[in-house]
C-alpha cells in the first residue's frame, strides 16, 4: 500500500513541476507586458478603471469587434467619447461579467455588443477568459466568473496550466515542425482598437470556409440566450441602451455557403428582443463597399475595413436616435 | 456521478482511504461503506431512483433465500417468474412504454386509424438495463442451483449496487463477483498498479479518443446532407472510435478502479476492431452482456442445434434482443438484425467459430489475408454503426445512399489531422497490447523512467486534448 501511495504521490509531484513549467512559460510573458504596461487587457482595463464616467459608449466583443469598429472614427461622426473593449476570443458569458467590472467605473450611454456564433460556442479559450477577468478590480467577480459562468471546467481550466494553456501548447508544438511566422506587426492600440495594416492575400482568400453555421459551430442558443438576457438587462439596469451589431467579413466567404445562420438567426433573436441590430454584412450594397482586402485574415477589418465599419455602426446609432 | 468529473475525484479517494485505512480487515463494514457509496454515487444523478435499485435488490435477495428452503418445482418457478416479471417490469416501463405506445398509434394510423393515447414523460433512470440484468442472473442461477443463495442482504446489496460498475457496466455475473464480498481483501500493489494502468488507458479513451472523435460524428451525422461520400464514410468511422472509445473506456475504468479496492471484474472488451469475422466481432465486443444473452436467452432456446428454421430464429432472437436492449428506437433493432444477417453465413457454414485466437498470434505484424478480413469485418461494422448512430431508420438509409455514391472517391472535407494522429497512435498501442486484458497492462517490458515518461505522456494528452464534455453513451441504455 505504502509503495503504491508513493508512487501516486510522486506522480502528482511530477504533474506539478510540468504544470509549473508550463505557467512560468506562458504567464512570464504577460507579467513582464503588465510590467512594462504593454499588456493589452492591462491597458483596456486601466483605461477603464483610471478615466472614471469618461466614455460614452462602449464596444465589446470577440477580437472581430475590436479589429473592426475604431473608437475615433465614431468619436468623430457622434461627437462622444467612446472606447472598445473587445478582447481575444471574448465568451458571451465573459462579455456579461466584464459588463458588470465596466458599469461600476463608467457610465456609458451605449454599449455596443458585437454577435458572433463562436462567441456563444460550446468551446472556450479559457486563457483568453481568465486573461482578459484577471484585470477585474474585484475578486468576487473573478470568482464568479469561473465558479458560475463555467462550473467545475472553469476551475479545472483555471488551476491546471496544462489545461489552460493548452491551445498555446498546440500552437508551439505544430511551430516546430511548420514555419508559422506571423506576418502581422506589433500594432498600434488606439482606445482599444488597432490600427491594422495587413492586408489578406490572394492566395490566403482562396484558402477562406463558409462564414459560420449551425452546423460547422458547437453554439448553443440555450446558452447565448440565457447570458443575452442578462446583458440586456445589466445594460437597462443602468440606463444605457444596448445596441447589436455583425462585424464585416470578406465578402468572398459569403459566395462559399447558401444560407447565412449566424446573421439570419442573431437578426430574427434581437427583433424578438427588442433590441437594435445593424449587420454590416446585410447593408445595401455591401458587396460594393467591402472588398477582401478590407480584412487582415478571414474574419478580422484591417485599418480600412474598420473605417468602413465604423462609419456604418456611427450613422446607424444616429439614425435610431 | 460521472468518472470524469471532479466529483468524482474528490468522492474516490475518500472512498478509498475509508476502505482502507478506517475499515482496514472489517469485511462487513467494508462491504456497508460499498453500499453506502454506490448509493452515494448513483443518487448524485438522480436520488429519487434510488429507491429502484433498493427495491430491486430487496426482491430478488428475498426471492433468492425462498429458492433455497422451497422444493417444490411449481413454486420455484412462479418465483422465478416473479423476480422476472419485477426486473423486466421496471426495464419495459422506463425504458419503452413510450416506444410501444408511439408504435402501436403509429401502426393505426399507418392503416387509417387515428389513436390517441398518452405518452408519459418518463426519465430512464440511468444504468437500468445494466443492473437488472445483474440482478436477474443471480435469481436465474439459484433456480438453476448453479449458485447458493447468499444469506449476506449487505454483501447482496453491494453486489447489486457496486459503484464502478453500476451504471454502464461490466454486467457481472453473481457467480464471479458475489463471492468477492465473503473474502477478506488484501491490497495488492500489482492489482492496484494495473488498476491503475486500466484507468489511464480507460480515461484516456474516453477523454481523448472517444470525445475528439464525438465532436466530428456529431457534425457529420446532424448535417449528413450537405457531405460528400467520402466526408460521410470518416463519419461513420469516428463513431465508431467514440462509441468503442466511450465504452470500453467505461469499462475499462470501471475494471480499474475495482481494482483499487481488491475486486477482479471480467474483461468487457478484447480489442473488437481486430477481429476477423464478424463472430469473433461479437466474442469481442460487449462481453459480458453478449454471454449475458447467450447463457440466459440463446442456450435456453437450444442454441446452435436443431433444425435449420430453429437456428435461424435464434439467432435471430439473440440479436433483435440485443438491438433493442440498446434502446426503444427501430434503429437499433435494424442494428441487431443486420448484425444477425451477417452472422448467420458463419454460423449456417460452421465457420463462426475458427478464429478463436488471437489475430498475428506472437508476431508484430498481420498478413495480408488478416488485414483483409479485419478490414472487410470493420468495414461491414461500419455500416452497421450507421444505424446505431442514426436518428432514424429513414435518416440512416439516406446516410448510407448518400455515402455510397461517387463522391465517396473525393477528398473528404472534413479531415482533422490532429485527431487521425491520435487515432493511429492508439490503434499501434491497441495492436501491440493486444496479448493483454487491456491494451497498456504489459508495458513492465519497459524500463521504468520509460514507462513512468508514458504514463506522463497520456495524462498531458488527456489534459491537451480534452474535447468537449460528452456523458458517456451507454448511460442512455
Amino acid at each position: 500500500m505504502k509503495k503504491f501511495l508513493k508512487h501516486i504521490a510522486l506522480g502528482f509531484l511530477v504533474f506539478i513541476i510540468i504544470n509549473a513549467l508550463i505557467a512560468i512559460k506562458y504567464e512570464y510573458p504577460n507579467y513582464k507586458a503588465i510590467k512594462n504596461k504593454t499588456h493589452r487587457n492591462f491597458l483596456k482595463w486601466d483605461a477603464m478603471h483610471s478615466n472614471k464616467n469618461s466614455y460614452d459608449l462602449i464596444v465589446i466583443g470577440t477580437s472581430r469587434s475590436y479589429a473592426a469598429f475604431n473608437p475615433v472614427v465614431i468619436d468623430s461622426i457622434l461627437g462622444v467619447n467612446s472606447y472598445n473593449m473587445g478582447t481575444s476570443a471574448q465568451d458571451i458569458v465573459e462579455t456579461y461579467y466584464a459588463l458588470q467590472e465596466i458599469f461600476e467605473y463608467q457610465d456609458p450611454k451605449y454599449i455596443v455588443l458585437d454577435l458572433f456564433f463562436e462567441s456563444g460556442d460550446d468551446s472556450h479559450d479559457y486563457y483568453q477568459i481568465f486573461s482578459n477577468s484577471s484585470f477585474f478590480k474585484s475578486k468576487r467577480r473573478q470568482l464568479n466568473l469561473i465558479s458560475e459562468g463555467y462550473g467545475s471546467t472553469g476551475f479545472l481550466n483555471y488551476s491546471i496550466p496544462l489545461v489552460k494553456f493548452k491551445n498555446y501548447i498546440k500552437q508551439d508544438v505544430i511551430s516546430l515542425f511548420k514555419n508559422n511566422k506571423s506576418l502581422r506587426e506589433e500594432n498600434n492600440w488606439i482606445k482599444g482598437h488597432p490600427h491594422d495594416t495587413l492586408t489578406v492575400t490572394e492566395e490566403i482568400v482562396a484558402g477562406f470556409g463558409p462564414i459560420s453555421n449551425f452546423e460547422n459551430t458547437t453554439f448553443s442558443r440555450e446558452r447565448f440566450k440565457t447570458y443575452f438576457q442578462k446583458i440586456n438587462e445589466l445594460v437597462t439596469a443602468n440606463d444605457a441602451q444596448l445596441i447589436c451589431t455583425r462585424a464585416p467579413y470578406p465578402p468572398h466567404r459569403f459566395t462559399l455557403s447558401d444560407t447565412d445562420d449566424e446573421g439570419n438567426f442573431f437578426e430574427s433573436y434581437t427583433a424578438a428582443e427588442n433590441v437594435h441590430f445593424i449587420d454590416i454584412n446585410k447593408i445595401d450594397n455591401f458587396n460594393t463597399i467591402y472588398f477582401d482586402t478590407d480584412f487582415s485574415d478571414y474574419h478580422h477589418a484591417n485599418y480600412r475595413g474598420a473605417k468602413k465599419a465604423s462609419e456604418h455602426l456611427a450613422e446607424f446609432i444616429k439614425l435610431i436616435n | 456521478m460521472l468518472f470524469n468529473s471532479l466529483e468524482f475525484f474528490i468522492f474516490l479517494p475518500i472512498v478509498f482511504i475509508f476502505f482502507w485505512f478506517a475499515f482496514k480487515n472489517q469485511l462487513k463494514l467494508q462491504n456497508f461503506l460499498i453500499v453506502i457509496a454506490s448509493y452515494v454515487f448513483y443518487g448524485w444523478w438522480d436520488w429519487r431512483f434510488l429507491s429502484l435499485i433498493i427495491f430491486s435488490s430487496f426482491v430478488d435477495y428475498s426471492i433468492g433465500v425462498l429458492l433455497k428452503t422451497e422444493t417444490k418445482e411449481r413454486k420455484r418457478k412462479a418465483l422465478l417468474w416473479t423476480s422476472i416479471c419485477i426486473n423486466i417490469g421496471f426495464l419495459g416501463f422506463f425504458k419503452y412504454y413510450n416506444f410501444f405506445v408511439e408504435s402501436f398509434i403509429e401502426a393505426f394510423s399507418f392503416i387509417g386509424l387515428d389513436l390517441s393515447a398518452n405518452t408519459l414523460n418518463i426519465i430512464l433512470p440511468v444504468g437500468i438495463s445494466f443492473y437488472t440484468f445483474q440482478t436477474l442472473s443471480y435469481t436465474i442461477d439459484v433456480y438453476k442451483k448453479k449458485l447458493e443463495p447468499t444469506k449476506d442482504i449487505i454483501a447482496f446489496f453491494a453486489f447489486v449496487s457496486f459503484f464502478p460498475q453500476l451504471v454502464a457496466g461490466p454486467i457481472e455475473r453473481a457467480t464471479n463477483l458475489l463471492p468477492q464480498f465473503y473474502t477478506t481483501r488484501k491490497f495488492s500493489y500489482q492489482n492496484a498498479v494495473n488498476g491503475f494502468r486500466q484507468v489511464l488507458w480507460g480515461f484516456f479513451k474516453k477523454v481523448v479518443i472517444a470525445d475528439n472523435c464525438a465532436k466530428y460524428a456529431n457534425l457529420i451525422f446532424n448535417g449528413s446532407e450537405d457531405y460528400s461520400g467520402s466526408t460521410l464514410l470518416i463519419g461513420v468511422f469516428f463513431f465508431a472510435f467514440q462509441i468503442y472509445g466511450d465504452f470500453s473506456g467505461y469499462s475499462d475504468i470501471a475494471i480499474g478502479i475495482s481494482r483499487f479496492f481488491g475486486f477482479n471484474l471480467k474483461q468487457n472488451f478484447a480489442f473488437p476492431y481486430f477481429s476477423r469475422d464478424i463472430a469473433e466481432f461479437w466474442r469481442r465486443w460487449h462481453i459480458s452482456l453478449s454471454t449475458w444473452f447467450r447463457d440466459y436467452i440463446y442456450i435456453p432456446l437450444g442454441g446452435s442445434r436443431g433444425s435449420l428454421n430453429k437456428k435461424i430464429r435464434n439467432v435471430f432472437i439473440i440479436f433483435l434482443v440485443s438491438g433493442f436492449w440498446h434502446g426503444a428506437n427501430w434503429t437499433f433493432i435494424v442494428w441487431g438484425a443486420l448484425n444477425a444477417i451477417y452472422f448467420l453465413p458463419l454460423l449456417l457454414t460452421k465457420k463462426n467459430r475458427i478464429n478463436t485466437n488471437l489475430v498475428a498470434e506472437g508476431k508484430y505484424l498481420p498478413s495480408i489475408k488478416e488485414i483483409g478480413q479485419m478490414s472487410v469485418t470493420f468495414f461491414i461494422t461500419l455500416v452497421a454503426w450507421v444505424f446505431f448512430r442514426a436518428d432514424s431508420v429513414t435518416h440512416a438509409f439516406s446516410y448510407l445512399l448518400a455515402m455510397f455514391e461517387i463522391t465517396l472517391f473525393s477528398i473528404p472535407t472534413v479531415l482533422p489531422l490532429t485527431i487521425l494522429g491520435l487515432l493511429i497512435f492508439f490503434v499501434v498501442v491497441e495492436w501491440l497490447g493486444r496479448h493483454g486484458q487491456f491494451a497498456i497492462e504489459q508495458i513492465d517490458f519497459l524500463k521504468k523512467p520509460l514507462r513512468w515518461s508514458f504514463y506522463m505522456f497520456l495524462i498531458i494528452l488527456m489534459f491537451m486534448f480534452t474535447g468537449e464534455d460528452q456523458v458517456f453513451i451507454y448511460f442512455q441504455f
